[in-house]
């Protein structure tokens, strides 16, 4: 009775949905997060009767055979890849990233990893880093005695300081962006890797060659739309219940074979 | 020979293929572009060594795919593309040409237009979709034809199998057309929805009740053939 393997993996597809969803919902909150959507494909077919067999009864070819499929695989977890809506903070190193492209940030072992959580901080020393204390590419150091940082669209960074009427250029962001950014590995903590199918950083000036632009005093929000995350949620819960109700049906038909005498 | 319990032994072979037809469709209540699969039972006489006589027994002998348009969901990807109406899209895999209507497409790291196993979407004239990578914005009209930043770049082609009984499944929501394929001309591209799997799981759930029925009524068929070859062999053996 191969209907018992077969809902088996409906209900493990429903079950990794459920659990991309309750991931979604987890990072409501989570700056710049992007949802994320299980996706599904069958499985291979098993050729009952091959199409073109000649019917042993009276000669004739069988036109269309019969071809009965062994279930559903997850394809994909693919990233939706929407601009969320932007908050305003008010913070001065609060970057919101308006269009494509991400921050490239160093990570302890030298590696590069982008980012579009553009909430940064200053470290001891003075440098630009992430939450998570990495450097943000290319190194902005901001002095002691700076006062009021702005930052262009450009991602330009000036500080004005003491005695001095001009502001000062301390540094400037760049951003990067991806052939394909469903492609990036997500490596938790807002940060993504490149990988052979996100294709090389294209890294240069925002708002240049399809990069966005960037904006201080706000924050990326997350994109996870709850109402459709819910209505998801249910959709899921019920295809998990009518497998479950297949393998009930398999369960009873196959009792009731072994209670033939 | 025990015609009655042949015959019915036919039937519940072809129940437990339905029925795993029932939930190969259940669980793919969630696949993109799934379509409904169905088997057809046809009869099957044979012939008796006794003068005119026949048995007609049943056999899974066909099967048939549900081409009804399943509902369009909104994803608002921009390379989330669905099908109104008739059409396939055709994607290129390294066993050749293939139809599919799950349209849940994504670029590569060379900016082609690919689905989730990463086969190219081929457009009208049956090369690959290459988007620019300083692509902003990516407009799919319902032609199908794609515009990056307002200028148009390609023509998604949508294509329509001249006899439905030449296509046969694949996994990956795949279609594999052995026979010829016509473009479609009226076929509407929807940008940012997917259409959803076209099951009805208020149809499969009474399908399935059927089918389990259906095998009951079958075994109870065999216990009854069973308690009369017991009889014959009981009456018999008394009279000698």
């Amino acid at each position: 009775m191969r209907a018992l393997n077969i809902a088996a993996t409906g209900m493990a597809a429903q079950q990794m949905r459920v659990e991309t969803i309750s991931n979604n919902l987890a990072n409501m909150n989570t700056t710049a997060y992007n949802a994320r959507r299980a996706e599904f494909s069958d499985l291979h077919y098993q050729q009952v009767q091959r199409p073109g067999t000649i019917n042993a009864v009276d000669g004739t070819v069988l036109p269309a055979g019969v071809q009965l499929g062994l279930g559903v695989r997850a394809s994909a977890v693919s990233m939706q890849v929407q601009q969320g809506t932007v908050a305003e903070t008010g913070g001065a190193l609060d970057l919101a990233i308006e269009g494509n492209g991400y921050l490239e940030v160093t990570l302890p072992n030298g590696d590069a990893a982008y980012t579009r959580d553009g909430a940064l901080k200053v470290n001891g020393e003075g440098l630009v880093v992430t939450s998570d204390g990495f450097p943000v590419a290319p190194e902005i150091t901001i002095p002691e005695d700076a006062r009021e940082i702005t930052i262009n669209a450009d991602g330009e960074v000036y500080a004005y300081f003491d005695g001095k009427v001009d502001a000062q250029l301390l540094g400037q962001f760049s951003l990067g962006t991806f052939a394909n950014e469903k492609g990036l590995e997500a490596m938790g903590s807002n940060l993504y890797r490149e990988t052979e199918a996100s294709g090389q950083p294209n890294i240069g000036q925002s708002g240049e060659d399809g990069r966005g632009t960037f904006r201080q005093g706000y924050l990326e929000n997350s994109s996870v739309d709850a109402v459709r995350e819910i209505t998801q949620l249910i959709e899921a819960q019920r295809g998990y219940e009518l497998n479950a109700k297949v393998i009930t049906a398999a369960d009873q038909m196959l009792a009731a074979t072994t209670q033939v005498r | 020979m025990d015609l009655a319990g042949y015959v019915a032994l036919t039937r519940q072979s072809g129940l437990a293929k339905e029925l795993q037809s029932v939930a190969n469709n259940i669980a793919n209540l969630s696949t993109t572009g799934y379509r409904r699969e169905g088997v057809v039972f046809a009869e099957m006489v044979q012939a008796l060594p006794t003068e005119g006589g026949s048995v007609a027994m049943t056999e899974a002998r066909g099967r048939y795919t549900d081409e009804l348009q399943g509902g369009l969901a909104q994803t608002g990807g921009e390379l989330d593309l669905a099908i109104e109406g008739e059409g396939y899209f055709t994607v290129l895999t390294p066993q050749g040409e293939r139809l599919t209507r799950a349209g849940a497409f994504q670029m590569n790291g060379d900016g082609e237009v690919v689905n989730a196993d990463g086969h190219q979407l081929l457009d009208e004239g049956g090369g690959p979709i290459v988007i620019p990578f300083e692509a902003r914005n990516i407009a799919i009209a319902a032609d199908g034809t794609l515009s990056v930043d307002g200028d148009p770049v390609a023509r998604v082609g949508l294509v329509q199998p001249l006899d439905q009984a030449k296509l046969f499944r694949e996994a990956g929501v795949l279609f594999r057309n052995d026979g010829e394929s016509v473009p479609v001309e009226e076929g509407r591209v929807v940008q940012g929805f997917l259409e959803e799997s076209n099951v009805n799981a208020v149809a499969e759930m009474s399908r399935m009740i059927m089918v389990q029925r259906a095998y009951e009524y079958g075994q109870k068929l065999m216990d009854q053939e069973d308690d009369r070859i017991r009889q014959v062999v009981r009456t018999l053996g008394q009279q000698a």
